[in-house]
């Protein structure tokens, strides 16, 4: 731990993964330091959620290493496996949460990794963990939701719950697949505000995977492009512009008059103002 | 067909001389004499099987006969009533229960998404497809060994078991179609494959399972009534010795007939009212509850603001103990009905464990295999499995000719009327609610035992079934062409004939053929009771442990046959799609 140079939380080298025919990455290299606060940038299929799952050990790698918290996940057996899953926590775009069961319920499922055995029903659950999972629930303000079912919530109450159910793991690492590509504007301004702000009082290293360029840079400590499976851009937020991403991106930016027309319509927002590589790209063929 | 190819000729070949009759593809040709041959031999059944109208003269002189020497009709004592009504519901229950819980793990293993191993995978479907295969009277008969007289453990197990298959599967498959993303949460958090069904797949297919097992009781309470007559307390049962006792007995038999009808009815229109109150689930069921449960019930259903679990802001403590709200009044509340109806139904079924001569289970067990033929031949057992196909066949070939007319006058678009349209439905619908066993008992009292009662009885029954069906199916056509031939100036009959008909017929040929298949088992069952083809040696072979054997290869021989209707329904789907 007192080493000069810290050793990486995270560590991909050389990962390679097809499926089928298709290739989804192409020799990815990949190191995450602890307490980095990472964005995964690219469009759709560009492999960010692969690289994601690969994190996560929901995917074995077809070639090349995968390290997360010191092990290889290839090679661990399914109950380390699962040990290791229980310490990265991880949110998805479509929330994921059962819709029929309420909101405690669903989070007190993030504490399943530590329990031993299946379990139904809240009464299955120790008191000491219900009380937990109340206390993640009020952390990411919606105590007065916990019983409801957690289909009555709206989409960015649903990530929040979703939230806590991560945090009722007690991670070291939170991977964010799309978390606000479902939401509106004002409730993903929310949530990445949650996620930075848990990341920051925790101490926890999040890998959160975005598609939309001025979302990521006004946000995270450091932006890893994608594209078509390769990392085609890994450098620090400080400083770094628009215009630099879309060029170090390999396509021509949307005039700046473009760009502003869309920002206009959309409402000046801080974060999350939905402008996408994709849309630019798109302006750019024409 | 025709308009549409010679449209697409280039125009200088579009002269009468050029309009050849395009060839028929051979595939069609095949299945239009397949679907011939298959009426005609219906057609031969009836003939074969003795069914002749005055044969139904006879029996309807005898019929007269019998009215006028049966004591009036009369129930049982109360207390004897609700006793019987209580066994009965209680070896329903239970073995529906059992099937319900066994079904849990078979489905777990059965689906796609939840399976841990490919050959559990097939295990599992494997088990499902046995189990609905082996009739349940044929299980009551053969468990009766292993148990004292008159106990109710062979006919909770057979229901169990056979029950297994059908809710399994029906389980299983809503399994595949939930949305995984929950259980991928569950996994990417480090839950054990269990702990992703029970957290994430289980609470999700919850409604789903509680709809099939109360659709399962309901098959169920319809066909213990035939339980009864292997043997199995009950209702059925005492149906059964009444109709012995000529003609003094009748009246009676005649009376719990009626309360079976009654109680199938009411318990219908129950389930159905859980199933579509409860589970937001619409009322599924074709029969008559489903039906009368409709019609009282046109409001929108209840889903609502659902008054949240409001937890006053009093921090996290507080928040421990969960609002009683609403909703989980409810659930709870249902949840302690379940409980107590399954505790009721134990005491109900007079369930004693004591009565189980453990020495005869595995010997009872093991006598099912291998299967043989016993001192009967092959030919014997084909020549019984010919007369049992041969009932189906002519009871559907009786049902398509009845509900076309019923069915095509109770569709909304063919009806020259509403009143018509009404009447025809309800028709259908009473059809439909009658027991074929009631049916099948009261006809094999009137006409004595043989085929002709089975292939009434399968007849009326499958009018309900089939007449709906042809009747949904013509209400389902788009209405289009009718109209344009309206336009034209067609009559009602016309445009019947030429719009209506021709498009209903690739369903109508699909639903036949599964009414084959339903009468096949049916017609297997039915031939227990009136001791007529595979049923005949079912009952003799069924009661003797060292002829188990034979039960096996009948059960097998009829489980063929009906996939081989099966086979060939799927052929014609694609044949006349």
């Amino acid at each position: 731990m007192s080493s000069p140079k810290p050793t990486p939380i995270i560590s991909v080298s050389r990962v390679t993964k097809d499926f089928g025919s298709t290739r989804a990455l192409r020799a990815v290299d990949l190191t995450v330091e602890q307490g980095e606060v990472v964005v995964l940038l690219g469009r759709s299929g560009s492999g960010k959620s692969t690289l994601l799952r690969h994190l996560d050990g929901l995917e074995r790698p077809s070639a090349g290493v995968v390290e997360v918290l010191g092990e290889d996940v290839a090679t661990l057996r399914p109950a380390a496996l699962r040990a290791l899953r229980g310490r990265v926590g991880m949110i998805f775009q479509r929330f994921e949460l059962v819709p029929s069961l309420t909101v405690l319920e669903n989070v007190l499922t993030g504490a399943l990794s530590r329990l031993r055995g299946p379990r139904l029903g809240l009464w299955a659950y120790p008191r000491s963990l219900k009380l937990l999972a109340i206390t993640h629930l009020e952390r990411v303000g919606l105590l007065e939701k916990t019983y409801q079912r957690a289909d009555q919530l709206s989409g960015g109450e649903q990530q929040r719950v979703a939230i806590a159910r991560a945090l009722m793991q007690d991670p070291r690492i939170l991977l964010a697949d799309e978390p606000v590509a479902s939401l509106d504007p004002e409730s993903s301004d929310q949530v990445m505000r949650l996620i930075r702000e848990i990341a920051a009082d925790d101490g926890l290293t999040v890998v959160c995977s975005l598609h939309q360029v001025d979302l990521a840079l006004g946000w995270g400590d450091r932006i890893v492009g994608l594209r078509h499976g390769e990392v085609v851009l890994d450098t620090t937020t400080d400083g770094l512009g628009r215009a630099e991403v879309m060029e170090i991106y390999g396509r021509v930016a949307a005039s700046t008059a473009e760009l502003t027309a869309i920002e206009t319509e959309l409402g000046a927002i801080d974060v999350g103002d939905g402008v996408s590589v994709g849309t630019a790209a798109r302006g750019g063929r024409r | 067909m025709t308009a549409a190819r010679t449209t697409s000729r280039p125009p200088e070949a579009d002269t009468a001389a050029s309009l050849r009759r395009p060839r028929i593809p051979t595939s069609r040709i095949a299945g239009c004499s397949a679907v011939l041959f298959m009426l005609a031999f219906g057609v031969y059944s009836l003939t074969t099987l003795d069914f002749s109208w005055s044969n139904v003269a006879a029996s309807t002189q005898n019929a007269v006969k019998v009215f006028s020497l049966m004591d009036p009709v009369s129930l049982p004592a109360p207390p004897d009533l609700a006793y019987l009504i209580g066994l009965t519901l209680g070896i329903v229950i239970l073995g529906t229960v059992v099937a319900a819980l066994i079904s849990i793990p078979v489905s777990y293993v059965s689906a796609a998404n939840t399976t841990p191993a490919g050959w559990l995978r097939v295990l599992g479907r494997a088990i499902g497809v046995i189990t609905r295969a082996v009739p349940d009277v044929v299980l009551a008969l053969a468990f009766s060994l292993a148990f004292a007289l008159g106990s109710s453990l062979p006919g909770i197990l057979a229901i169990g078991i056979h029950s297994i298959g059908m809710i399994s599967k029906l389980f299983a498959d809503a399994i595949e179609q939930i949305d995984h993303g929950p259980q991928l949460a569950v996994r990417a958090a480090g839950g054990s494959k269990a702990q992703e069904f029970w957290s994430a797949v289980f609470p999700q297919v919850l409604p789903s399972w509680i709809a099939t097992v109360l659709h399962r009781f309901d098959i169920n309470l319809r066909g213990s009534a035939i339980l009864g007559y292997a043997g199995v307390g009950g209702l059925g049962y005492a149906m059964k010795v009444a109709f012995a006792q000529f003609p003094e007995g009748y009246g009676r038999g005649l009376g719990i007939a009626a309360v079976i009808f009654v109680l199938c009815v009411v318990l219908e229109i129950i389930s159905s009212m859980i199933r579509s109150n409860l589970l937001g689930v619409d009322a599924v069921g074709n029969g008559l509850g489903g039906r009368i449960l409709r019609a009282a019930g046109k409001r929108p259903p209840v889903r609502g603001q659902p008054p949240g679990g409001h937890v006053a802001a009093l921090g996290v403590e507080a928040a421990l103990r969960r609002p009683w709200t609403r909703a989980r009044v409810r659930n709870l509340s249902w949840a302690w009905t379940a409980v107590a109806i399954v505790v009721a139904g134990y005491w109900m079924a007079d369930v004693d464990f004591g009565q189980i001569s453990w020495n005869y289970v595995v010997p009872t067990l093991q006598s099912f295999w291998p299967p043989n033929f016993g001192s009967h031949s092959l030919d014997e057992f084909a020549q019984a499995l010919l007369v049992t196909v041969e009932v189906a066949f002519a009871s559907a070939v009786l049902s398509l000719v009845l509900s076309l007319l019923v069915g095509s006058l109770a569709a909304r678009n063919v009806a020259p009327n509403n009143a018509v349209r009404t009447t025809f439905r309800t028709i259908l619908v009473i059809f439909r609610g009658v027991p074929e066993l009631v049916l099948a008992i009261f006809l094999i009292m009137v006409t004595g035992l043989g085929n002709q009662a089975g292939v009434v009885a399968l007849a009326f029954g499958g009018v309900g079934l089939l007449g709906k069906l042809v009747a949904d199916s013509f209400e389902e056509l788009p209405p289009g062409p009718e109209r344009a031939l309206s336009a034209a100036g067609a009559t009602r009959s016309q445009r019947y004939l030429a719009a209506t008909w021709p498009r209903g017929l690739p369903s109508l040929i699909g639903n036949s053929l599964y009414l084959v298949d339903t009468n096949i088992r049916a017609a297997t069952v039915l031939g227990i009771v009136g001791g007529s083809g595979v049923g005949f040696y079912l009952t003799n072979a069924s009661t003797v442990l060292t002829l188990h054997g034979q039960v096996t290869t009948l059960v097998i021989m009829v489980f063929g046959t009906v996939l081989v209707v099966e086979g060939i329904a799927a052929w014609m789907r694609r044949v006349f799609r």
